[in-house]
């Protein structure tokens, strides 16, 4: 990986968490509302994999926090606006922020009900097949969601078609309160991959390197036109399910010890090591974040309300 | 004009869009080299080629949802449900994402998929004969149209594909057999929400819907020769749905038969009942009547089916108690 996109990857990881750390002042402070999932923890595998897409490419990103939007480049301001149900982001307080939106950069949205994605991303993936071109489709899920039958059939379909689509599962341990080895009967997720005949493969998601490596393969070889991968990327939800989950669930001890492996830390440990990171980036790329999100939660706080009887409108085209 | 089935018609219609824009793609369980489990497609593989025309496994959630995912990046896909109770199977894909995707991302994407259903009691029991167009009512976001004739076959369903949303089209398995003028006419379409008068009468309405309409024209026949005139409407649509055609009718007329194959509970009759309550309760002379399932599931012995689904002698006798 050469150091400008180790570094690009660095600074949006560092804004996403910054971000979620605001983002979570602000639900606590009661200034916004807001169906939000924080993905503290699990940014390094989201800005790593979303950055080895081409700009066409398609996403179906999960519910599980801010840094696919930073990753993808959508504008901060408006994932506030949809989080706080305001005009000025991107579907006029249809959606919240559980269905940012942006088809400029292939940004599809997202299912309500999990596990919706798998069968959208095979549509987007048939679409690229019969156009004959050689976009890609990544589909983020979360171990939990990988119970559903959705993505079984989708993943048979896929493969049956050969249709380009990457499924990346981000392996936190936990589906809310259900530990993963009581939810699911594989110990890796990446094993189901046998079942529809394509490629599976596990890495640590809290290693960047890993993490864009695998997700680069899976991609090349979904352009070539040789179907889909599924790639495990194990990992932790280091905050509760949403802001607010009293997290009653899991022992402290685990969670602390988890906290050893937050992938800032890991990642910046690597990034000076490399001499691609010194302290005064660090602290300037930390600034800068800080900075933009000053300025995107100023612009969210004098957005409108959408007029009430616009919830009639956007239904039909 | 030359007369094809309602079975043709279809095939024609899926022909003619298909060879008129690249972005039109059918697939479902079957189609392509068994040519569908009715034969409505048959020869269309060989014609537009295995990307354009194919089978799909049983995943119904998996194909239908794809139709949705193809619909928002540019396809216009047409996916076939061996029957229109396979709806309830991918039931998350039809409400929740076909009919919703577009409006909880405000408007972002829209989504022209073609759902066909083959509906409709044919001795083939609970799971296989529903007309379950109602259920679907209840859904905002979904078109849903059900043909009667072989020309409204063709023509709704080349606007069902031209239209820029999800429409559900409802193809009554009894009425592929039937025959008709259909137009040859590459652009002959039948305007989505436009209910048409059948028969025209001023001694009462009776709104019929898919497989119903032949049985009410019988019907209304059947009157006329004991001195009554009724009118017969098919709404052809039922989302959008033309209500002013039917509240006109019913200012004419005063009284009203609606006959379908649902169940009677909450079904087209209910929705048409209370429409008229709020919109047109002073034409009305008498009570509205409906002739619907009587809220079992349908039964596959013939015997027992019969007894359940709106018969001829079911929509006489409603139309008489009127009357009379």
């Amino acid at each position: 990986m050469d150091k400008k996109l180790a570094l690009d990857i660095y600074q949006k990881i560092i804004l996403s968490r910054r971000l979620e750390e605001r983002v979570a002042e602000l639900i606590k402070a009661g200034q916004v509302g807001g169906f939000m999932h924080p993905g503290v923890g699990q940014e390094a595998l989201q800005c790593a994999a979303i950055a080895a897409l081409r700009q066409d490419d398609y996403l179906l990103y999960a519910h599980r926090g801010v840094a696919y939007w930073v990753a993808r480049g959508i504008p901060l301001e408006k994932v506030l606006c949809d989080l706080a149900g305001k005009e000025g982001g991107t579907n006029h307080g249809k959606g919240g922020v559980m269905r940012v939106v942006y088809p400029e950069l292939g940004v599809l949205g997202e299912s309500g009900t999990l596990g919706g994605c798998f069968p959208i991303a095979a549509g987007a993936g048939l679409s690229v097949k019969v156009k004959g071109q050689d976009r890609v489709v990544l589909c983020f899920f979360g171990d939990g969601t990988s119970n559903r039958g959705t993505f079984h059939e989708s993943a048979n379909f896929c493969a049956v078609r050969k249709l380009p689509v990457v499924f990346l599962c981000e392996n936190n341990g936990w589906a809310v309160s259900m530990p993963t080895e009581r939810s699911t009967a594989v110990k890796d997720i990446a094993d189901r991959a046998k079942g529809y005949a394509m490629p599976g493969q596990v890495v640590d998601g809290n290693d960047v390197g890993q993490v864009y490596d695998a997700v680069s393969e899976a991609i090349a070889r979904a352009r070539r036109g040789e179907g889909p991968s599924l790639v495990e990327a194990k990992t932790y939800r280091l905050w509760g399910h949403w802001i607010g989950d009293p997290d009653s669930y899991r022992s402290r001890e685990e969670v602390e010890k988890q906290w050893r492996r937050d992938p800032i830390p890991i990642y910046e440990r690597k990034l000076s090591d490399e001499r691609v990171l010194s302290e005064a980036i660090k602290k300037e790329i930390d600034a800068d974040a800080r900075a933009q999100i000053d300025r995107a939660v100023e612009f969210m706080q004098k957005q409108p309300y959408p007029k009430p009887e616009s919830a009639l409108e956007d239904l039909y085209a | 004009m030359r007369t094809i089935t309602y079975a043709q018609a279809i095939k024609e219609a899926i022909e003619e869009e298909m060879r008129r824009d690249a972005a039109v793609i059918l697939y479902g369980e079957d189609v392509a080299n068994f040519g569908g489990i009715f034969r409505i497609t048959s020869g269309l593989k060989e014609q537009f080629g295995e990307e354009r025309v194919f089978d799909t496994p049983i995943s119904e959630n998996a194909f239908v949802g794809a139709g949705v995912g193809a619909a928002l990046t540019g396809l216009r896909p047409i996916v076939e449900l061996q029957f229109a109770d396979f709806l309830f199977t991918a039931g998350d894909e039809v409400v929740l994402k076909a009919g919703m995707w577009r409006y909880g991302h405000g408007g972002a994407y829209k989504v022209p998929l073609v759902v066909r259903c083959p509906s409709g009691a044919a001795g083939v029991g609970p799971e296989h004969g529903q007309c379950p167009e109602a259920f679907f009512m209840h859904a905002p976001g979904l078109r849903i149209v059900c043909p009667a004739t072989p020309a409204d076959a063709k023509g709704l369903l080349k606007s069902a594909i031209r239209d820029n949303n999800p429409v559900l089209y409802f193809e009554h398995k009894l009425l592929y057999a039937t025959k008709g003028e259909v137009p040859e006419d590459g652009d002959y379409l039948v305007p989505l929400g436009k209910a048409s008068v059948r028969r025209e009468g001023d001694a009462l309405t009776l709104v019929a819907i898919s497989a119903m309409v032949p049985k009410a024209l019988a019907v209304a026949d059947r009157l006329a020769k004991e001195g009554h005139q009724i009118e017969v409407i098919d709404p052809r649509s039922l989302n959008p749905f033309d209500r002013p055609a039917i509240i006109e009718s019913v200012k004419k007329t005063g009284k009203i038969v609606v006959a379908e194959e649902s169940y009677k509970t909450l079904g087209v009759g209910a929705e048409i009942g209370a429409m008229l309550m709020e919109d047109a309760l002073e034409y009305l002379d008498g009570p509205l009547k409906r002739v619907a399932i009587p809220d079992v599931p349908i039964p596959t012995s013939t015997v027992l089916e019969r007894f359940v689904i709106p018969s001829e002698e079911s929509i006489y006798a409603a139309c008489r108690e009127l009357l009379n």
